[in-house]
């Protein structure tokens, strides 16, 4: 253990409610809410920044009813009083709506995505569904009653539901049943069973499409130096290693390059 | 419809980003320390310099409570340095004049004599490491002491703050009718510089490839995003299926020649 692991865990244990760890916190939710924006695929939930930064929000509502009813107060306070107070009302409302309006873009930004793939993201939390979809499909075919909403898998409550937060998974198992359920009453039902799944790969095509890892992202590298990796496929099963990035350079690349540096945090999306 | 804006921060995000980068001012009245959700704020003691985040400086502006501090980038003289920088320095004819460097990293006249980064993460409560970066990095306070040979740099978020300086504080600027033209003509320079750049886009559509823009800015990004992206994602599924030829072709290099075969390869691309 060297001394920058001591320091490291002194920070840790540090009390979550210092300013500094406010800052921190801030300039971590900031910059997810950028890479939030930025990349095609769900970022993994970061739920204990998300939970401190939930806490400070509700904190600093109450502080604020509390001024707001102080200087409601006509006795307590002279003119000028009131002056200063208003100031400070105004400029912690303001910083309020700031935070507000980054954390209702983020959770907008992943509902977003979570609907457009809606069944790659259920299958991926569901680890299980492999095994009950073959039960289910041979019941089905026995008893001809298959319906569009049994092809949605249900997410397992003790399973870990990364990188959806347990509230995604509840809404997006919810939204997906909802709408194969619409699906199947409006036409689905008119088809044969066999055709009525939402989650058919009949010839080797799978009707679920997930989000693009391919796609350009721009990048900064915060570290010395960071590779551009290739991932294993297409026949080539180890990982290769492309352009180097030296650190502060802004690069244009895929997003499936630089996945595993942004989890260790060497490089931010732009 | 959860969200109907398009992928990446778009202008008005980029802007409102900008408003986080750090200013100081010379307020006019005192106010006490304030706890922030972004961060504690110092107490304000006039004439004291105080540093603030930019939208709290405006705030305080607009009330006329306080000055703010135009960063050392945004003068005159320092403009037009970087200008000359950006269209006379035969290093820079295709690319960014370079950017201020992060914490850890050395200044570009330290970089020729090959001193290497270190890179000082902070610890986060969940134990991982954080390296700061821009709007969080004091890029735009008045600096008193610049070490001599020093060039000025534009930071990050410069044509943000330039505008909304020169549009919310321009008395407190240096000669804002100049700086409005030098910022103006430095946009446009660095815009050819941009668009020249997509000639060389092919290489971001390889796997493993990728295209520097170091130096670049925000509002740069967040008009070129669209353009960029739409051009790599197109080139990449047009020499998708050459692509996998290539990969598949390495494999079968790679199942016949064996380990050593291939690491013979990769000397050969090193050098």
């Amino acid at each position: 253990m060297d001394i920058d692991d001591i320091l490291a865990s002194v920070d840790r244990d540090a009390n979550i409610q210092t300013p500094e760890s406010a800052t921190l916190d801030h300039q971590l939710l900031t910059r997810f809410w950028v890479a939030e924006r930025a990349v095609s695929e769900l970022l993994p939930w970061p739920a204990s920044l998300m939970d401190r930064i939930m806490e400070r929000v509700r904190r600093q509502i109450e502080a604020i009813e509390d001024l707001a009813a102080s200087s409601g107060d006509p006795t307590a306070s002279t003119n000028t009083n009131n002056a200063t107070l208003n100031l400070k009302l105004s400029i912690l409302q303001t910083d309020l709506a700031r935070t507000q309006y980054l954390i209702r873009s983020l959770l907008r930004q992943r509902l977003s995505k979570l609907t457009k793939h809606s069944m790659h993201y259920l299958l991926l939390i569901s680890p299980n569904h492999n095994t009950s979809q073959h039960t289910q499909s041979s019941q089905s075919s026995q008893t001809q009653q298959q319906q569009p909403e049994d092809s949605v898998p249900t997410p397992d409550d003790m399973a870990n539901t990364s990188p959806l937060s347990p509230q995604e998974t509840s809404f997006i198992h919810a939204h997906q049943t909802l709408l194969a359920r619409h699906y199947g009453s409006s036409f689905l039902s008119t088809f044969p069973p066999q055709l009525r799944r939402l989650d058919d790969n009949a010839g080797g095509t799978s009707m679920v499409q997930g989000p693009e890892g391919k796609e350009a992202v721009f990048v900064r590298c915060l570290v010395d130096e960071v590779g551009v990796v290739v991932p294993p496929g297409d026949g080539v099963e180890e990982e290769m290693v492309g352009t180097g990035m030296r650190m502060g350079d802004v690069w244009v690349v895929r997003w499936e390059g630089v996945r595993g540096a942004w989890e260790r945090g060497e490089v931010e999306i732009l | 419809m959860a969200f109907p804006l398009p992928r990446g921060i778009t202008p008005p995000e980029i802007a409102f980003l900008a408003e986080m980068e750090q200013v100081n001012i010379v307020p006019r009245q005192r106010l006490e320390g304030l706890e922030l959700l972004g961060g504690p704020v110092e107490p304000l003691l006039p004439p004291r310099r105080a540093t603030l985040p930019l939208w709290l400086a405006l705030l305080l502006k607009r009330q006329r409570r306080a000055n703010i501090v135009p960063p050392s980038w945004l003068h005159p003289e320092a403009l037009s340095l970087i200008l000359e920088i950006e269209t006379q320095h035969s290093d820079y004819q295709n690319a960014f004049s370079p950017p201020p460097p992060l914490p850890g990293q050395p200044s570009v006249r330290d970089r020729e004599t090959q001193q290497t980064p270190v890179a000082m993460p902070r610890s986060t409560q969940d134990g991982e490491r954080y390296y700061a970066s821009p709007p969080f990095l004091p890029q735009n306070v008045a600096r008193d002491y610049i070490p001599p040979g020093e060039p000025p740099s534009l930071p990050y978020h410069w044509l943000e703050v330039g505008n909304v300086l020169l549009d919310a504080a321009s008395d407190d600027l240096v000669d804002p009718d100049q700086t409005r033209r030098l910022l103006k003509e430095l946009r446009e320079v660095r815009m050819a510089k941009f668009r020249a750049g997509t000639d060389v886009l092919d290489a971001a559509a390889i796997g493993g490839g990728g295209v520097a823009l170091t130096g670049v800015g925000a509002m740069e990004i967040g008009e070129g995003r669209g353009f960029v992206t739409g051009v790599v994602d197109g080139l990449r599924k047009i020499g998708a299926s050459k692509e996998q030829a290539r990969r598949e072709q390495m494999a079968e290099d790679m199942a016949n020649g064996g380990y050593g075969a291939t690491q013979e390869d990769d000397d050969e691309m090193e050098f």
